[in-house]
């Protein structure tokens, strides 16, 4: 089912269009909008005061019920979806009244107002121009902030033309009047307005609306009666906290400085018999405020800034990538919501690029997050013997990788790479080649390997490959350990070392993540050693921070973890540290430098913070010129078994990146990740490219000659 | 009110869409869409024509600026959705956005001002400050008095993209937005 709504989407050429469109105009929006501003110093004071106000939310929720009634306002706390929607309607009904008109409430959405109201007879119209596109069209929002994105205006003019009944052409401009006329019609008959909120503040009681069309401030005055449905997750103490939210809010959104309108509601205004009802919607929130491993999902300010910049989302759109709310945080939100039935085959939807982390205006670990909802959920059939029986046991996890080797032989090609794999493995493999798995491993090419004498005093570096380094790209190995070498530190490669454990992680079996973590913290703390150096930078990240996190509460390991931690680099940081080198590396005088161009792996960017080094040592110790791509930093489609579980997004993803590595005319391309080579040099091969992708260790290697 | 911040505002508002206009004698008309009003007839004249021969309503406007426009037929707030033309008052101005903060306490000058197709707007520039936060202890102050309260922070006319990502004016609110800046206290 999933699957059909991804290859709809993916073949839906409006809707790539129009989301490739906003995801390459945003980022620029975005900064603009940004500008002189401290964006994280801003959202770090979101962060930390929705998290203390979540702390301590009963005691919210109950100082802005006081608050609001003092002002007049009737406030109904509601713990259920059903009861938000038998408030409502009551409140409809006392009204005498069988027709709501609305302004844009995502709270709304959740509990599927319209479909309860109209289901007892109460008329239902979105003002929202993007709302009241897909409410005529019977779909969901696709985007928090710009629900109607995947409509065209050829389907808007159609639906218009049967609601107006009148033909209207496909011409923005007469759409926007038509839709005007249309819904002023609305306002001045609606006999109870509804609104969200985007904050609400505990000391005041009040509210604060912010929208572009100016159809809140119609809602929340024509009809004398007033209902506003907020999630008691937006009540902050004061005025205070509620700038801070609204001074991010439009510039993440959608990349504007302020809204056209900003309107602070405190009360029923006087006169004419006029109620304000609010409706807190609870539906899970207070218990999720209460449970540590994932209150930070409630810092959310609903900006949709995660949608805007997820590479998937992109792909794939809101109707797949989410339930009601979507983009990252609605991966995170919809389980907490709505039930982990309808969570668990979105949450697997996420690549894990952190994309959405940099952006996030509260600071959440949105991907964290996400990959530690995954341990919720149920797992696919033979997962629990791939990771708990087999990857547990290294011996056995080798066996089988050499074992590997020999089946796959009969699907290599001429010069060695697989176009075809056997049996499910080959669905749409079409557009990447992949490299074989190695006749040798570097773990059984280091054994033969000669020893050099290390000079005196050289810092003591252990090496922890990665098992597709290891078992792919043995030479990829090998010129990291020849160039920190050549640099003056010693190396050495503990044999029993295992899988890091990140697979196991992201398929949500926490408990053989940790197994791995603790194997593989003892065997780096054994021998003593100034660093630990990987060249894959999902390792790197696996061993600074998850080892960490999934041993933080272990009596034992916590600290082994913390101390192996402070000790690992990726190898562009370690090879920085040689800079300059001293001798230098090369021997004979200065050569032409070579352009290269330069792709950011996710988990090296935001994984590990890590991002000038690897640069520097391209220049400084590869000789080379970097040409930057646009979007560097944007995700290859890789994102490990992700690129076997959803090859048809992989594949879209990749080419993105394809066109922007084109785009520079380089030869060759550097990467710091074998996963990111894999991926890319794949694509390359396949669409016919001459373009070399190297591991930086590899360019510095070849320096050395 | 130095003249950089009344500046600002006015680069920001034009930018955002909303048109700045001068009244008085002192101020600059330095930009290419603003009017500058050195009479009251000169005004009068200028939001007839704004209104183009269709009903104008105002909400009560302090007494000086009446006596400017007594020139002009006014109706109340009331006919507000007929009215292609609503005056009202600013009660202070962001230089950053070019925003201006509008009292809507009452619910007639709230429909009137989001109802008329027109809006036009007097802006005092000494009661022009450079960011949205600077009116934090003001705006605190009334949120936390007794009994209800609207305002809102409008930020040029109203807006939309929804269709297609493309920028569209006026699809609920006012097509126009027009500041009329006041020098002086």
């Amino acid at each position: 089912m999933a699957d059909k709504r991804i290859n709809t989407n993916i073949n839906n050429t409006f809707l790539r269009k129009a989301l490739k469109n906003f995801a390459t105009a945003y980022p620029i929006a975005r900064a603009k909008a940004f500008e002189g501003i401290d964006f994280a110093a801003l959202r770090h004071r979101i962060a930390v005061s929705k998290l203390a106000g979540l702390q301590r939310l009963p005691e919210l929720i109950a100082q802005f019920t006081a608050s609001a009634e003092k002002s007049g306002a009737i406030v109904h706390f509601c713990r259920t979806p059903e009861d938000a929607n038998r408030t409502i309607h009551a409140i409809i009904q006392s009204k005498n009244a069988d027709f709501l008109v609305k302004s844009k409430a995502m709270t709304s959405e959740e509990i599927e107002l319209n479909h309860y109201l109209e289901a007892r007879g109460v008329r239902c119209l979105e003002t929202d121009l993007g709302e009241w596109i897909i409410q005529l069209a019977g779909e969901r929002p696709s985007h928090m902030v710009m629900p109607a994105i995947h409509k065209n205006k050829e389907e808007v003019a159609e639906l218009f033309s049967a609601e107006i009944g009148q033909e209207c052409p496909a011409e923005i401009p007469f759409l926007v009047e038509a839709a005007r006329n249309a819904l002023r019609r609305g306002f001045l008959s609606g006999q109870v307005g509804m609104s969200g909120a985007n904050v609400a503040m505990a000391d005041s009681g009040a509210m604060a609306i912010l929208t572009n069309e100016g159809n809140a401030r119609l809602v929340t005055t024509l009809p004398k009666t007033h209902i506003a449905l907020i999630g008691v997750e937006k009540i902050v103490p004061s005025l205070d906290e509620a700038l801070d939210i609204i001074d991010v809010l439009p510039k993440n959104a959608t990349g504007q400085k302020l809204t056209s309108y900003l309107s602070f509601i405190k009360g029923p205004t006087v006169g004419d018999d006029r109620e304000l009802h609010i409706v807190l919607l609870d539906n899970g929130r207070t218990d999720l405020a209460a449970n540590p491993d994932f209150q930070a999902a409630l810092q959310c300010v609903k900006c949709g800034a995660c949608a805007n910049v997820c590479p998937i989302y992109e792909i794939v759109g809101g109707h797949v990538f989410g339930h009601i709310y979507v983009g990252g945080i609605g991966l995170v939100l919809t389980p907490f919501f709505h039930g982990f039935d309808k969570a668990e085959e979105i949450l697997k939807l996420c690549i894990g690029c952190r994309k959405c982390n940099e952006v996030c205006a509260a600071e959440i670990d949105i991907e964290g997050l996400i990959v530690d909802l995954r341990d919720k959920i149920r797992k696919p059939f033979g997962q629990k013997f791939m990771f708990g029986t087999m990857m547990k046991n290294r011996k056995l996890f080798h066996t089988a990788l050499r074992a590997a080797y020999l089946a796959q032989k009969p699907f290599q090609s001429a010069c060695g790479r697989i176009r075809h794999l056997p049996l499910i493995l080959n669905r749409e493999t079409a557009n990447r080649s992949l490299p074989p798995i190695a006749e040798i491993p570097f773990r059984d090419l280091i054994l033969k390997r000669k020893v050099l004498p290390a000079p005196a005093k050289a810092e003591k570096v252990l090496f922890y490959s990665g098992c597709l380094a290891d078992f792919v790209y043995p030479e990829m190995c090998s010129d990291t350990v020849e160039s920190l070498e050549k640099l003056g530190y010693s190396v050495a490669f503990p044999q029993e070392q295992s899988c890091c454990g990140i697979p196991a992680r992201y398929s949500g079996e926490m408990d053989v993540a940790r197994e791995m973590a603790k194997l593989n913290i003892d065997v780096l703390l054994k021998e003593e050693a100034d660093f630990v150096v990987t060249i894959c930078p999902t390792c790197t990240m696996s061993i600074t921070h998850d080892f960490v996190k999934l041993l933080a509460d272990d009596p034992l390991y916590a600290e082994r973890s913390k101390r192996l931690a402070a000790k690992t680099l990726n190898y562009s940081e370690l090879a920085a540290r040689k800079i300059p080198p001293s001798p230098p590396l090369s021997k004979g005088g200065e050569t032409a430098k070579q352009v290269v161009t330069y792709h950011d792996a996710c988990h090296l960017k935001r994984g590990c913070g890590v991002f000038e080094e690897p640069r520097q040592v391209l220049r400084e110790l590869a000789n080379a010129e970097i040409q930057e791509m646009s979007d560097c930093d944007k995700c290859c489609g890789f994102g490990g078994s992700y690129s076997i579980k959803y090859p048809e997004i992989s594949q879209e993803v990749l080419k993105n990146k394809l066109a922007n590595i084109n785009e520079t005319g380089v030869g060759i391309l550097a990467v710091d990740c074998p996963g990111c080579k894999l991926q890319i040099e794949g694509g390359l091969e396949a669409s016919g490219s001459k373009v070399r992708v190297e591991h930086t260790a590899t360019l510095v290697r070849e320096r050395m000659e | 009110m130095n003249e950089t911040t009344v500046e600002k505002f006015r680069v920001a508002a034009q930018m955002i869409g909303a048109e700045v206009h001068s009244c008085g004698s002192g101020l600059g008309t330095a930009n290419a869409t603003g009017r500058h009003f050195s009479t009251s007839n000169e005004l009068s004249f200028f939001l007839q024509e704004l209104a183009a021969g269709r009903s104008i309503c105002a909400s009560t406007l302090p007494e000086e600026l009446q006596a400017h426009l007594s020139g002009l037929v006014v109706s109340d707030l009331s006919t507000a959705a007929d009215a292609t033309l609503c005056i009202s008052f600013a009660d202070a101005g962001i230089a950053a956005t070019g925003s201006i903060l509008v009292q809507l306490t009452d619910p007639a000058e709230r429909a009137a001002t989001a109802l008329a197709t027109k809006h036009a707007v007097f802006l005092r520039t000494s009661s022009i400050v450079p960011t949205l936060r600077d009116l934090s202890a003001s705006l605190k102050a009334q949120l936390l008095g007794a009994g209800p309260t609207y305002f809102s922070i409008t930020t040029g006319p109203s807006r939309t993209a929804d269709i297609e990502r493309v920028l569209t004016i006026g699809v609920h609110g006012p097509k126009e937005l027009h500041i009329l800046l006041l020098e002086g206290e």
